[in-house]
Order: structure tokens, then C-alpha cells, then sequence
């Protein structure tokens, strides 16, 4: 058995990537499972997706803590502890990392001794499809790296976006888009990897509920988090072209955009998601955005 | 007469819309909670694309919900529904007052822990809660047998010796959004399999009033409705084998009251029920290669018990052990003591060890299978049955320990 773990931020299609991938192991005759984890999900927070794919029926549910291959679908999650995207890879298996950077550099830096992959599939994306969802492009990565075919990626795309989308043209350039990934990597032979971390049982101790209860004592106890990271594009404003209107400031959902001693609003992009809207926003079409690529 | 059928992936939500979409559904009353939404999600859907024919409506809660699905079925009309953990709470009280109507709606649960502490992945709490109150129960593993045993719920539910509701459970997440292939089977072999429910008992218009679930007064009144229901319930059991019987002739696919995994010659069993039985199949495939002779028991039909199979099953074995994904608070596991009843008066019975497992979703290691196979074997070598205990390792506790001094705790 093959366990892929694919890890993205929400809205840039890490399901939807493990499920390409599922379905083009299911359209080739194998036995295949996949399954997203989300809870309290948002656009932007960290997610991951897993597919299962086998010879045999399936005798595994639930998370993949020891991946034979991982697919990063956004490299800054490689420096949230929380996101952990390389938990539970040996050495033997293999990371796919969308990057700008190469491979010898990101093993050097991230300190990963397993194979490494790169491609900057968020740029093939926005050439291809003119916007940063990664799904096709993800699960077309994936289904080379694990040997499958060109045609029953194609035929995957096509099921899974079909579920999706009624516009055709949209389906297309997505099966474009991943083919284009599928050929720009080679196909590895992956060893299953079949060790299993072992912990003992152990009786479990009575506490008290001043410890047993399920509150929170402390005050401030979340780790204070920047969002900046999360951005692929970067909102900049044209002073030339901006009013003052302050529609940009009342509209910012995370509330980052101060203003100025002169009066003109700016951004504080160590918090600021980059969704954009303040762009859409603007009357006076004074923000443009700039594709942000993730430099050391 | 297998006729044509097509497999694709699926959820396990959306392999229970397709068995109600197959179902010929009429009335569907919705209220959402997390896990289950994307079933009724997928149903509204068909509605209003005009691929299903049914009233849908969406009520202001759980309570309601079950009151309209009862109160439809009492008019003759094919109902579904579906609700998840604290909506089943929420609605309570209206599980049994529907079931007394004897009104046969299917309702499908998907299986979440309930709060306090709030989560949203899968134990048994929620489904066992429900399992005095008249309805019967189906537990799946696979989306495949989750899709399958709405069909065959509805023929069970509308039989005329059973005429009760009907709830068809399985795993929040590790079905509900766990996508695997499935054969949908064919409409028409579906209507062969399930006529249309045509009812003499209840079935009220505007032009013909009558009164359901009438108010009694005096035990000996009360005690004989319930205890009809009780021996409807009970006849649910050869009905069972005559429907699965004929949906296996029908779609190839079998079904057990339980089922056995490797159990013609093990000497040892493992009890589990819903999808983490799947789990429990591949330890007990890793133990066969160590050459001990382990086999697993999946419970399917909880309600009616299937007593008779479930003894028959673990005849001659030298010892069983339970894993409950659920706890009575107070007691133990809730399967444990249900299977330790059926055992009570046989002459010959293997030991029986309880074990807590998978509460909240937690999963259950390769060691903690293990753990099980070894305390069977120990229990059986020594006489000694340990205490019930709960599975949780080490490395668990460990991280707990973390998240205490996070909380201000340790
Ligand atoms: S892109 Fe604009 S609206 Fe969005 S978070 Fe940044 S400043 Fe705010
Ligand atoms: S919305 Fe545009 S014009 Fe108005 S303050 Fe913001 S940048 Fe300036």
C-alpha cells in the first residue's frame, strides 16, 4: 500500500488534490481511499488530505501519521510547528514541495533527509488558470510520482472538477495544467514504508478535576501567530491614485490596514492574508497586487 | 440477476444519499450538524436539479425534525432523515414517542462523540444512547454497506411484522467524508427490491383522520403496546435474514446479523463494531501471520440483538474480548455488558475482557491490538480475566501531559 499526505492552506484545493489522485488509482483498477481532515476550517488555515492506494482491500481509515510521500502544497507550512507537514516521513519516502527554490536548497534548509521533489506549481497555475487553486496541479504532481498514468489523470481531473464546475473551458485548462505538472516530474520508485512507531498501553492515572476538567486556566495560553506567511499575493498602494476614501480600511476583514501621517492608508504585512479585497475594493483601483514568493 | 451497476468514489455521506435517492423517498424534514450535512446537502441538491422527487424542508431543530419525519411516515409517505451526536440528544424524546406510532421512516446517523469536552470525530455514545428506544439499528463499516443498508433498512422497517423506524449508523469521518469506491446499483433492480410502501396501519389524509399514539391510562394498556413493540422489534431478526438473503441473490452483496473475519477456527475473538472494525481485520490478518488463531466479530445489527448468532459465533472459542467505542460513564462498555448477558447461561464460554477504545476518535495502534491479543491469551493460560481497561499508550499520555501545562495545568 501507498499512503500520500498532501498539506495546503484552505481554499487552495489540498482535498480536491488527494482525491485527482484517488480517483486516477481507482480508475486504473486499484483500490483506493481518500479523506480530508478539516474541523473548524477556514480559508487560509493549515489542512491536510491523505489517499490510500492498494493492491489489497483497504484495512486502514483515519489519518496517515507515516507517509510514504507528502505533498506541500504551500512551502510556508513548513515552518508551522502546528501544520508539521513532515511528521512521520523516513527515509525512504519522498516530499513534494511547491517552491520557487530548488531541491538541494530546500533539503539543506528544512534538514529533510528523504527525497526531495520541487516545482512552482503556484506560477503554472496562475500562467494556466490566471488564479492560485492547486488542486488539479497538486493531484497531477502526485499521480507521476506514484507511477500512474497520463490518461487516468486526465480522466480524474475531468470527474473531479465536473463535480465542481459546469464550465468547460475552466475544466480544461485545469487538465492542462496538470498534465503540464505530471510531465515536469519524474516518476520514483517508492518503498512502502511499513514501520509503525510503537508506544506501550498503560493504565491511566486518576487526576482530580481541578486538573481532569476540560477548562483552561490560563489566560493569553495561544502561541501569538502571524498570518503574513500566508499570502500569495501582496496588496500595494498607488498614492498617486488614492482618495483617502478609506473604503480599503473599513473592508479589510483582518482589520491590517492603518493609516499613515499623511492620511494614506498602508498595509501591516506581517498580519495581512493577502485576500485581496481591499483591492476589489477600491474605487479608485489604487491597489494592485504582486505575486509574493516565499524568500529566505 | 446482477443487472447493470457502476462504481465510483464516494463518501460515506454521499453513499447514504444515493441509497435514499435509490430508496424512492417522498418527504425528507433536515436540520444540519456536523458530520451528517453533506447528506442532506447531496438530497437538496437532486431536489432541486429534479433528479429526486420528494418534499424537502428544513425545520428549526432536531425535535421537530423527528416529529415531522414520524408524522409524515403516519401518512403513508416513504420519510428519511438524518442527524448526527448532539442533534440525536437534541431530539430524544421524540425518538421514542415516533417509534410507538410504529411509523417505519429510516433515519441515518453518522456517529460523533458527545460534549463535554465538544469534538467532532466518531464514538458510540451518541447511536447507543438510542438503542432502548423502539428503533431499530444497522451498523456499517464500509460506504459501500452504508449505501446498501439503507435499502435494506427500509425493507426491514416497512415489513409488516416489523413497522418500526429504523437508524442506520456509521463513523463520522472515517466514513462520513472518507471517500472509497461503491457500486451504485441500478434503479429499477432497487424498485424490484423495494416496492413502494403501501401501509394499513397508518396512513392519514384531510379525508380520513385518525388518531395516532393515543393516550393511555393503566399499565396493562401501556405494557401491551410496548411489549408489542418489543416482539416487533424481535421479529425484525428472521425478517433480517430473509431480506439480506434476497439482497444478496439481488446485488451480490451479503450481509450478516454480525459478521465473521477469519473466525471458522480461532480460538481467540475480537469484538468491534461500525468502521473501525476494519482496523481490528488487518491486526488480526498481522496476528494470523504470527500463526495465532485470531478472528474478529463485527456487530451489524444492534437492534434487534441478534443473540443466537452472536452465541453461535463465539461457541468453543477459549477467550473474546470486547472493544466498546463508547463508555457508560459509571459502568464500562455498554457492548460488554450487552454480549456478557447472551453469554451468562451458556455451559461452555469463552472468558470475556472489556476494553475502551476509540473514544473521540481516537485510533488504536498495531501495539494496543496487541495488547488485546496478548491479555486474551494471558486470561486464557492463567484463569485470570483482567480488569476493563482503557487503550491508551504512552506516547498519548505524554501529549496530554503537554496540553496541561498549556491549559495551566501542570
Ligand atoms: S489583502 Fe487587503 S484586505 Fe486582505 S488582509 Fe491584506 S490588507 Fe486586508
Ligand atoms: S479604497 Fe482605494 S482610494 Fe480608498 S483609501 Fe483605500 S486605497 Fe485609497
Amino acid at each position: 500500500m501507498l499512503k500520500v499526505r498532501f498539506h495546503g492552506r484552505g481554499g487552495q484545493g489540498a482535498k480536491i488534490a488527494s482525491r485527482v489522485l484517488g480517483t486516477a488509482a481507482f480508475l486504473e483498477g486499484y483500490y483506493a481511499q481518500d479523506f480530508p481532515l478539516y474541523g473548524a476550517e477556514r480559508r487560509g488555515a493549515p489542512i491536510a488530505a491523505f489517499t490510500r492506494i492498494s493492491k489489497e482491500p483497504i484495512l486502514e481509515r483515519g489519518v496517515i501519521s507515516e507517509p510514504d510521500v507528502i505533498v506541500v502544497m504551500d512551502e510556508t507550512l513548513l515552518d508551522d510547528p502546528l501544520a508539521n507537514p513532515l511528521s512521520g516521513l523516513g527515509k525512504e519516502g519522498l516530499v513534494f514541495i511547491n517552491t520557487t527554490h530548488k531541491a538541494e536548497d530546500i533539503k539543506k534548509r528544512y534538514r529533510i533527509d528523504a527525497n526531495v521533489l520541487t516545482l512552482d506549481i503556484t506560477k503554472i497555475s496562475l500562467d494556466i488558470l490566471g488564479k492560485p487553486i492547486l488542486s488539479a496541479l497538486a493531484g497531477g504532481a502526485a499521480s507521476k510520482i506514484v507511477r500512474l498514468k497520463e490518461t487516468s489523470l486526465k480522466e480524474a481531473v475531468t470527474r473531479e472538477l465536473s463535480d465542481i464546475t459546469h464550465e468547460k473551458g475552466l475544466i480544461e485548462k485545469n487538465i492542462e495544467a496538470s498534465i503540464y505538472c505530471f510531465n515536469a516530474l519524474p516518476s520514483v520508485l517508492i518503498k512502502s514504508n511499513a514501520s509503525h512507531k510503537k508506544s506501550d498501553v498503560i493504565t491511566m492515572p486518576f487526576e482530580a478535576a481541578d486538573i481532569s476538567s476540560p477548562s483552561v486556566t490560563i489566560p493569553a495560553n495561544t502561541p501569538l501567530k502571524k498570518t503574513g506567511n500566508w499570502r500569495i499575493f501582496k496588496p500595494v498602494w498607488d498614492y498617486e491614485l488614492c482618495t483617502k476614501c478609506m473604503t480599503c480600511v473599513m473592508r479589510c476583514p483582518d482589520g491590517c490596514i492603518r493609516v499613515n501621517e499623511e492620511g494614506f492608508p498602508y498595509s501591516d504585512y506581517e498580519n495581512c492574508k493577502g485576500c485581496m479585497i481591499c483591492a476589489e475594493e477600491c474605487p479608485a483601483k489604487a491597489i494592485r497586487k504582486e505575486r509574493e514568493v516565499h524568500a529566505w | 440477476m446482477l443487472g447493470k451497476m457502476t462504481k465510483q468514489m464516494l463518501t460515506g455521506n454521499a453513499s447514504i444519499a444515493w441509497g435514499v435517492r435509490l430508496s424512492d423517498v417522498d418527504y425528507i424534514p433536515a436540520y444540519p450538524v456536523t458530520p451528517q450535512t453533506e447528506i442532506i446537502e447531496s438530497l437538496s441538491k437532486w431536489i432541486r436539479e429534479g433528479q429526486m422527487d420528494a418534499g424537502f424542508v428544513t425545520m428549526d431543530s432536531e425535535h421537530s425534525m423527528i416529529t415531522a419525519a414520524g408524522a409524515a411516515s403516519a401518512t403513508g409517505v416513504r420519510v428519511f432523515t438524518a442527524t448526527s451526536s448532539q442533534g440525536l440528544m437534541y431530539g430524544f424524546e421524540m425518538l421514542y414517542t415516533v417509534s410507538g406510532w410504529r411509523v417505519p421512516f429510516v433515519m441515518a446517523n453518522v456517529s460523533r462523540g458527545l460534549s463535554s469536552p465538544i469534538t467532532l470525530e466518531p464514538d458510540h455514545n451518541d447511536i447507543l444512547a438510542a438503542r432502548d428506544t423502539g428503533f431499530l439499528q444497522i451498523h456499517c463499516e464500509t460506504c459501500q454497506e452504508a449505501l446498501d443498508s439503507i435499502l435494506i433498512a427500509y425493507r426491514l422497517a416497512e415489513d409488516k411484522s416489523v413497522l418500526l423506524p429504523a437508524i442506520v449508523n456509521m463513523d463520522g469521518f472515517y466514513l462520513s467524508f472518507t471517500r472509497e469506491p461503491v457500486e451504485i446499483p441500478n434503479k429499477e433492480i432497487v424498485r424490484e427490491f423495494l416496492p413502494p410502501y403501501k401501509p394499513t396501519h397508518a396512513f392519514f389524509r384531510a379525508s380520513q383522520p385518525m388518531a395516532q399514539g393515543v393516550a393511555v391510562l393503566g399499565g396493562h394498556i401501556y405494557s401491551y403496546f410496548k411489549y408489542q413493540m418489543h416482539m416487533a422489534n424481535n421479529n425484525a431478526l428472521s425478517i433480517y435474514k430473509e431480506v439480506s438473503e434476497e439482497f444478496k441473490e439481488t446485488f451480490g452483496r451479503g450481509y450478516g446479523t454480525v459478521e465473521g473475519y477469519m473466525l471458522d477456527d480461532a480460538e481467540y475473538v475480537l469484538i468491534m463494531s461500525n468502521s473501525f472494525s476494519a482496523m481490528g481485520k488487518a491486526a488480526v490478518k498481522r496476528a494470523r501471520e504470527k500463526g495465532l488463531r485470531i478472528g474478529l466479530l463485527r456487530l451489524r445489527l444492534l437492534r434487534p440483538f441478534p443473540e443466537e448468532d452472536i452465541r453461535e459465533a463465539l461457541k468453543g472459542r477459549k477467550a473474546s474480548a470486547v472493544i466498546d467505542q463508547n463508555i457508560s460513564v459509571g459502568k464500562g462498555g455498554i457492548l460488554y455488558s450487552e454480549i456478557a448477558g447472551v453469554l451468562y447461561n451458556e455451559k461452555q464460554r469463552p472468558l470475556l475482557l472489556s476494553f475502551i477504545g476509540g473514544l473521540g476518535g481516537k485510533n488504536i495502534s498495531d501495539a494496543e491490538f496487541d495488547f488485546i491479543f496478548d491479555a486474551m491469551m494471558n486470561a486464557y493460560s492463567t484463569g485470570n480475566v483482567p480488569q476493563p481497561a482503557l487503550l491508551y499508550t504512552e506516547a498519548e499520555l505524554e501529549e496530554m501531559e503537554r496540553l496541561k501545562r498549556v491549559a495551566g495545568k501542570g
